[in-house]
């Protein structure tokens, strides 16, 4: 008995060297967290990333897989992650003609509100007294997944950190325009949706899909400025406050 | 045979974009430096090929698959911030709720209602 289960643990450790398990695992969670995204109907409160992480998290605790030779064997992974960003450029691209319907609201707008969005965030957990690190990883907190982990590798912030950060960003920009549209009486499918973008990145423009096709091409478009805006500002603003504070 | 050719682009892409962050030493990552080169040459292109639209979508569908290795990161961070949550959670929460009221309050301020048809309630 002890003998087999000696046996099945040297026989995982030499998987564990692979990287075919990891990327195995991850695609298993993947699929599992989408199956039971739909099963729960869709709900705003748990998207598929956050479900997808829960499921591999639990695989990889009851295998007993470290999670830094977990990480080490995702990084075949990880590498699609550049050209997945230059990819972005098509969808950016063909809702740029959505900018000349509304090119006043949208100039006024997206730099004073992607700039407020981590001002808000460095300010606040900077009062109550939080790291440098820790601010590094707040910052890029409304910009799209594969954007903010380049601006957070910038920054100097922890990646994981960061990444739960967006998620309950997503989540709750999610909750937040919604209640906030009720009470400021906004209902332009147009305003929720660069907001939802904009605030909320790919959970916030997934739900402004489920208000209409108009509401989801600005979500993607407020997406799209706002990881481009951020990820040229905010490591020159570090840079430049570093320098500064640094003396 | 198709989508690998847009793969290609992409890919050409994002190695210009870190020769050039790598060259001029900017701050900004390759990936998203790739991403303005495209949008750009996109815009003075006025379209978008099939191959490239076909990789740059199948990539595009599948970003939640490669985002999590960072995500799932987030369970294994220990006792690395301990003591700085509240900080953490009260700015994700209070800063997104100030940032989605400044946006809608921007938006609505300097967008006039739409001509022709009246949104959906």
């Amino acid at each position: 008995m002890s003998d087999q289960l000696w046996g099945w643990s040297s026989t995982l450790v030499t998987l564990a060297d692979s990287p075919v398990l990891a990327i195995a695992l991850t695609l298993g969670a993947f699929q599992t967290g989408r199956w039971v995204f739909h099963r729960l109907g869709s709900p705003i409160w748990a998207p598929p990333v956050l479900l997808s992480a829960m499921v591999l998290s639990a695989l990889l605790a009851l295998l007993a897989i470290d999670f830094r030779d977990y990480r080490s064997g995702a990084q075949w992974l990880t590498v699609l992650l550049g050209p997945a960003t230059v990819a972005l450029a098509v969808p950016l691209y063909q809702q740029m003609h959505h900018i000349r319907a509304l090119w006043r609201p949208i100039l006024c707008t997206l730099p004073l509100a992607a700039t407020l969005a981590a001002v808000y965030a460095i300010v606040i957990a900077g009062l109550l007294g939080a790291s440098p690190q820790v601010l590094a990883s707040l910052a890029p907190k409304s910009v799209t997944a594969p954007i903010a982990i380049g601006i957070t590798a910038q920054l100097g912030g922890s990646v994981s950190l960061m990444m739960g950060g967006l998620l309950i960003t997503g989540v709750m920009a999610t909750l937040f325009v919604e209640v906030l549209a009720r009470s400021l009486a906004v209902s332009d499918e147009r305003v929720l949706g660069f907001a939802l973008g904009l605030n909320g990145h790919a959970i916030g423009t997934a739900r402004a899909f489920d208000l209409g096709p108009t509401a989801g091409a600005f979500a993607s478009l407020g997406m799209g400025l706002t990881g481009v805006f951020t990820a040229l500002i905010l490591p020159l603003a570090f840079r430049l406050l570093g320098a500064w504070t640094g003396g | 045979m198709v989508m690998l050719r847009g793969f290609l682009v992409l890919s050409a892409f994002f190695v210009f974009g870190e020769l050039l962050r790598l060259l001029l030493a900017l701050p900004i990552s390759g990936g998203v430096l790739g991403m303005i080169l495209l949008t750009v040459v996109l815009m003075a292109r006025g379209t978008v090929s099939d191959s490239l639209a076909a990789a740059s979508e199948s990539l595009i569908s599948v970003l939640v698959l490669l985002i999590m290795p960072g995500v799932v990161g987030v369970f294994f961070l220990g006792d690395a911030f301990d003591g700085q949550w509240l900080a953490v959670g009260v700015a994700l929460v209070v800063g997104t709720f100030l940032s989605v009221l400044t946006t809608l309050w921007l938006m609505s301020r300097f967008t006039r209602p739409p001509t022709g048809k009246r949104s959906r309630e």
